[in-house]
């Protein structure tokens, strides 16, 4: 499987929470000392709370103030913005901060899949997810549209499409009416081609990049006038993907 | 189908309209997402038929400005059709004006001696000598000092909410509308939600803020 | 204002509420996206994340003050106390402990029992990052600029700096707020 090159930068970061600076060579050294000795190089409170004493599934059902996420993806977005030189720059780098979320999300959905029963993640919207990783589109887009879908924001998207063009067999769209992620932004006049909801595009590609199937997520107003903020994610699948479709479509894989 | 979202798309050309041509194969089943449950709340507003608090007096919302904390006028939005408009200069005169009345009628509290009284301040006739703040006191001195709270004229009464960090909210209302403060207090959440919550809207800066405009829109009409 | 009745405004102050997960991760990926622009250099990282938290704060001082419907406290002991069981209470839903005040009621402590925002979080065993980086910052910078804000009548400077975090391989979480100084907003109306 040919891994996209970001899939493999991003991997350090997946690790260990956060991007490793440059070590110096000292501390490289320091470190695989006391690996070697089995120790890890972190300290720990005395009390030992770190991340590996707490259950994975102990946040599972938590939930916090909706406002608190809104100011932390407020200031992301602005950060974001200062580095950028257009909506389509700007895009991208949300894209970018949403795609290690896909990729750890992706292990939590299995977690939970494998660790609870398995008719936790075909509950309601997918009828037959299987708890392992899926192998063919169909299936994963039903655990990005229900299980991911219902891990973020609490429910299913509100839609789930392919194109019937010939020329884009590829191209499937998850449409949601009112991104939780968009409820308080109001882009200026001059950016209204700018959805926010890019940072869930990037969490989409992670999942489906995780699941090893190489794809390019946008997101993408789409305003009825009963949902004025509906975005349409535009899911685009990579031409060795739609290959090994063809593959495991005559082979009979589900 | 119109794509209006894909009308002119400069910035996007490499993408063609996704949904010129495509087949729904799975649409979720309808009655699996409780439809209230995600209704966004101004949508929410136009579904309860029932006006709030049963009161049919919460007609008669005329208009809202937003003055910031250095008095410039911020927000300015009428709420009923055919209201005679005032140009915007005069709107921010009016803002500026009234944040300076405001201030004054805050400075000109009447203070009165502290329990002990200091030795009577020699106050001549004209008036010249200022009694030592320190000696006094504003009544009550566990409420703080407001300013101009309201003003009311025949014909509409307007409503000053200061908040703590010093914007003013002021809402022009007829005389007999009741429950200005609710009013006023939701307004002052939308302003939170729709506006503070926005990447896009800098602070102190005029607001323009669509979400802001289309929530206060919808909960004002639902209310009637 | 007494202490239980703050309690009770932290507990029943109405919140819209998300996944605890997507703001975990979403302030995870903030902070990773910063050691990276910042190439590892974490007092950077600590400053910018200050920095955010302080525009933040700037704004969510209107949320706290719209949701909760309190009122201006009375001194700094009562603000302590605000802060700990309102404001942590209503965006992290957890409430720190107030104590270790000096004796002139200008400095104390939050001790976090419960942090949300570094609930996954591991720093990076780089052999630095336990000792330079402030994972949770962004805190200190919010409680500036939301304290900076209330400015009627009376405007308040405060300096807050995390001392202790258990992602460090401490025992606590502790972050030491300092009143600065209050600045009295009485002056006259400047008119042209």
């Amino acid at each position: 499987m040919a891994a996209p090159p970001r899939h493999a930068t991003m991997q350090s970061i997946s690790n260990g929470g956060i991007a490793p600076g440059i070590d110096k060579p000292q501390t490289q050294q320091t470190q695989q000392a006391q690996l070697s000795q089995q120790s890890p190089g972190l300290r720990v409170p005395s009390n030992r709370k770190t991340i590996y004493d707490r259950h994975l599934n102990r946040s599972r059902n938590t939930e916090l103030s909706r406002a608190s996420f809104a100011f932390l993806f407020g200031e992301m977005v602005t950060y974001a913005q200062r580095r950028v030189t257009g909506i389509q720059d700007l895009e991208k780098r949300l894209n970018e901060q949403g795609y290690p979320l896909g990729l750890r999300l992706l292990d939590l959905l299995f977690y939970r899949s494998t660790s609870t029963s398995s008719s936790a993640l075909s509950s309601s919207s997918t009828s037959s997810s299987p708890p392992n990783r899926p192998l063919r589109i169909i299936t994963l887009l039903h655990l990005i549209h229900g299980p991911l879908w219902r891990l973020l924001f609490g429910r299913a998207a509100d839609a789930l499409e392919h194109s019937v063009s010939p020329d884009t067999p590829n191209e499937y769209m998850i449409t949601d009416n009112d991104p939780m992620v968009n409820t308080y932004i109001s882009a200026p006049r001059d950016m209204s081609m700018l959805n926010c909801a890019a940072y869930v595009a990037g969490i989409i590609e992670g999942v489906c990049d995780g699941c090893g199937f190489e794809t390019k997520v946008s997101a993408h107003n789409q305003p009825t006038e009963l949902w004025p903020s509906r975005t349409v994610f535009l899911v685009r699948f990579g031409d060795p993907v739609m290959e090994r479709e063809k593959v495991l479509e005559r082979a009979g894989v589900k | 189908m119109a794509v209006p979202a894909y009308r002119g798309t400069n910035n996007l050309q490499s993408l063609r309209t996704p949904n010129t041509s495509r087949a729904t194969l799975w649409r979720s089943k309808q009655p699996q997402f409780d439809s209230s449950h995600n209704l966004p709340e101004y949508l929410e507003a136009y579904q309860s038929a029932s006006p709030p608090l049963a009161s049919p007096v919460t007609l008669g919302v005329f208009s809202l400005i937003i003055i910031n904390k250095a008095g410039g006028l911020i927000y300015q939005r009428e709420f009923q059709a055919g209201l005679r408009n005032l140009s915007t200069n005069d709107y921010l005169v009016l803002a500026g004006t009234f944040h300076g009345v405001h201030a004054i009628t805050r400075s000109i509290t009447p203070k009165i001696p502290i329990s002990q009284p200091a030795p009577f301040p020699a106050t001549s006739s004209t008036g010249t000598t200022v009694p030592a703040a320190s000696g006094y006191s504003y009544p009550n001195p566990g409420v703080p000092v407001s300013g101009l709270d309201y003003l009311e004229t025949d014909k509409f009464r307007m409503t000053c909410f200061q908040t703590l960090t010093g914007t003013k909210f002021l809402l022009f209302t007829d005389p007999l509308t009741g429950h200005v403060d609710t009013i006023i207090q939701k307004i002052y959440e939308l302003y939170a939600d729709y506006v503070m919550k926005n990447p896009f809207y800098q602070i102190e800066m005029p607001v323009r803020c669509e979400a802001f405009d289309r929530h206060l829109g919808a909960w004002l009409r639902g209310r009637t | 204002m007494s202490s239980t009745k703050t309690s009770r405004i932290g507990e029943e102050t109405r919140v819209d509420k998300v996944n605890a997960e997507l703001v975990t991760l979403t302030y995870g990926t903030i902070v990773a996206q910063l050691c990276q622009d910042y190439d590892g250099n974490y007092q950077d990282v600590n400053k910018q994340l200050d920095k955010m938290g302080y525009n933040i704060g700037m704004r969510l001082i209107e949320d706290f003050l719209a949701k909760s419907g309190v009122g201006r406290c009375a001194n700094f002991r009562e603000t302590a106390d605000m802060i700990a069981k309102v404001g942590f209470k209503i965006f992290l839903n957890v409430t720190p402990t107030v104590t270790n005040w000096t004796s002139d009621n200008s400095q104390f402590s939050l001790i976090f029992e419960d942090n949300p925002l570094a609930d996954f979080v591991e720093l990076p065993d780089d052999g630095r990052a336990q000792d330079e980086l402030w994972f949770s910052n962004i805190l200190c910078g919010v409680l500036r600029g939301s304290l900076e804000m209330v400015n009627t009548p009376v405007q308040m400077q405060i300096e807050a700096h995390f001392v202790s975090d258990v992602l460090r391989g401490d025992d606590t979480t502790e972050m030491r707020v300092s009143l600065v100084r209050y600045i009295e907003d009485e002056m006259p109306p400047e008119e042209e």
